[in-house]
């Protein structure tokens, strides 16, 4: 709708005005991280990271309007499947770690899928959240998840191996895996959000009753969304257990859960961009404030959701964008 | 051994009851899922200590400025800020979760983090029951609990407040059209509710001592009963609160390795067979 809005409008502004932000989105970040410090490359890692894992939330619950509380699930059993492959099998292979958490963290999504659907609204975001504790008390009681013996999660686990020879991953190169990932998973998310099926999506949310009416298979088109949205978690989980070498129960939990929902709100719910400027605000927020001040972050993270909420509803990004082509609408007026 | 189990379930359950009550109640009156109500519960816990050990006033002081402090907290989310976001099921989250954020870490700079142990009024000695041992506070407890349901299930019942509530419920353009100011029960709700939820953070202080990760803990353990008893019942949150209560109890005791695990079991299994909950009101 917005889109249509947009495209409607007469526009005089240049094209390279608009590609503009494209091009500085894109060196900041293919350029910029050569030139930055170590631990600056592992928050850009982590940005991206969480990037790829509210995609996953802008999915299920921006475009489809199921809103879930329990994202962190698939994001565990993907980090979880690599941690146990790596700690158990002494498997270290990428391809195959990643494959097998992207693989889990989509079954359990289609394995939990038809139960959590059987409700809807309160009880959607309650069930799902839930869901998130179970993989949280299953991972810390039980004995196979926790490794070394003696703590909850499982730890010292290295970093993945490519099979290309000679090869190692760095904070450095490894951001750049990263970096294919997530422009992957904002490729699918375009195509996604422009295909029929993404249109479909978002008849449902605006009217469910309507879809059903046309004729829609409505459950099958949430299942399906409440799938790859699983998918986009399980990935995000496999990476940033890559990046961390360490994955904990804390990983299923509620406040995991959270980090996408707050992200994709404050970015811009239902946008291309949005997950990532989302991610990009709450990563950095977090590092810096718990490097200034590191007692009160928590304080700061909640304030800014609250803020986010009362003051900007529609998300950065779209704020950005708009004042974007507002300025060029001015340079450029006839 | 199970004498006491039963009646430390039913004290736990009692707590569980009276911090679910409120949440069900504003979840289904106004459609507002509040994940701050456990932050209310542990600020108001933080309160009744201060009140209780930090300035030695009675205890009944301390229930009572722990219930105060949740009220007016309460009334204060709902004013100036749920009241914005009606109908935004995504945004509350988002905001109310905030306010966790923003209390937890608040609680933490005030009182420090180190966890309060329990406390109790002084009068409340343990006592010899077929030679056992019971501390007494249990007791208050679950007389203070099923009061409440009580005095809950006949303010939402039998009184003209509780009608409209629960016109609220059914429709709330239609009883606003019939002339009910759903803004003032809103407030009047929402207040109760939070008022309920920080006397509810004194009582369970008495077996659950106090940290500050405590608003967390009792917000799962309410979201469980509310969706076991089903949105909107105070009935409801009594059965599922007195369920989870005892399975908690009772699951650490017998299958410890499972501990968290039982209820979450528990609401799986209610949820499939009904999705509205046990005593829930609709489908």
């Amino acid at each position: 709708m917005n889109e249509n809005a947009k495209r409607a409008r007469p526009n005089v502004m240049p094209w390279a005005w608009r590609l503009l932000p494209v091009v500085l989105a894109v060196a900041l970040l293919v350029v910029m991280p050569g030139f930055l410090p170590e631990f600056l490359q592992r928050m850009m890692s982590k940005f991206l990271i969480f990037a790829i894992f509210s995609i996953s939330y802008n999915i299920v619950a921006a475009y489809t309007g199921l809103i879930s509380l329990g994202q962190a699930a698939y994001f565990g059993v993907g980090g979880y499947t690599v941690g146990v492959l790596m700690a158990h099998y002494g498997i270290n292979s990428l391809w195959v770690t990643a494959l097998a958490g992207v693989t889990l963290g989509s079954l359990a999504a289609a394995v939990v899928g038809p139960i959590v659907l059987r409700v809807s609204g309160m009880y959607f975001l309650i069930l799902t959240f839930a869901i998130g504790r179970l993989g949280y008390s299953l991972t810390w009681n039980l004995p196979f998840f926790n490794v070394p013996q003696g703590i909850q999660g499982i730890a010292g686990l290295p970093r993945p191996v490519t099979g290309i020879p000679g090869f190692q991953f760095t904070e450095f190169s490894f951001y750049f895996l990263v970096l294919v990932f997530f422009a992957i998973a904002m490729f699918l998310q375009y195509r996604l959000s422009r295909s029929p099926f993404g249109h479909s999506l978002e008849g449902i949310r605006e009217g469910e009753t309507r879809m059903e009416a046309l004729g829609y298979n409505v459950w099958l088109h949430k299942y399906l969304s409440y799938v790859i949205a699983g998918a986009f978690a399980a990935l995000a989980g496999v990476l940033y257990v890559y990046m961390n070498r360490f994955i904990e129960p804390a990983d299923f939990d509620i406040m995991r859960s959270f980090y996408p929902m707050a992200m994709v709100i404050i970015g811009g719910p239902a946008t291309l961009w949005g997950p990532a400027v989302g991610a990009a605000a709450i990563v950095f927020v977090e590092y810096f404030s718990s490097i200034l001040v590191p007692a009160r972050w928590p304080l700061i993270l909640g304030s800014l959701f609250v803020l986010t909420i009362m003051f900007a509803r529609k998300g950065l990004a779209v704020y950005a964008a708009d004042l974007w082509s507002k300025a060029g609408a001015k340079l450029w007026k006839r | 051994m199970f004498f006491t189990n039963l009646v430390n379930g039913l004290a736990m359950g009692m707590v569980y009851f009276l911090t679910a009550a409120g949440m069900s109640i504003v979840m289904g009156v106004m459609g507002i899922s509040n994940l701050a109500h456990g932050a209310l519960y542990m600020v108001s816990a933080y309160v009744g200590w201060q009140v209780f050990r930090g300035f030695h006033w009675p205890f009944t002081v301390a229930v009572i400025a722990g219930g105060v402090a949740g009220g007016l907290l309460g009334l204060f989310i709902e004013r100036v800020f749920l009241r914005r976001l009606y109908k935004q099921p995504n945004e509350q989250v988002l905001l109310t979760y905030g306010f966790v954020y923003i209390f937890t870490n608040a609680c933490i700079w005030i009182w420090k983090g180190w966890p309060r142990l329990p406390f109790t009024a002084a009068a409340l000695k343990p006592v010899m029951i077929g030679g056992l041992r019971f501390a007494s506070s249990r007791f208050l407890l679950i007389a203070l609990g099923a009061l409440s349901a009580v005095a809950l299930w006949y303010l939402q019942d039998r009184t003209r407040l509780g009608a409209r509530v629960r016109a609220g419920m059914d429709d709330k353009e239609m009883a606003q059209g019939m002339g009910v100011n759903m803004e003032m029960v809103s407030m009047i709700v929402f207040f109760i509710a939070s008022f309920v939820a920080g006397l509810s953070g004194v009582l369970g202080a008495q077996v659950m001592g106090i940290n500050a990760e405590a608003g967390n803990t009792i917000l799962l353990q309410a979201l469980v009963v509310v969706i076991i008893g089903g949105v909107g019942s105070i009935q409801g949150a009594l059965l599922g609160g007195l369920m989870i209560g005892l399975l908690d109890t009772f699951g650490k005791v017998l299958f410890p390795q499972l501990a968290m695990f039982t209820i979450y079991l528990a609401m799986v299994i209610v949820l499939v067979v009904r999705p509205q909950g046990l005593l829930g009101r609709r489908g």
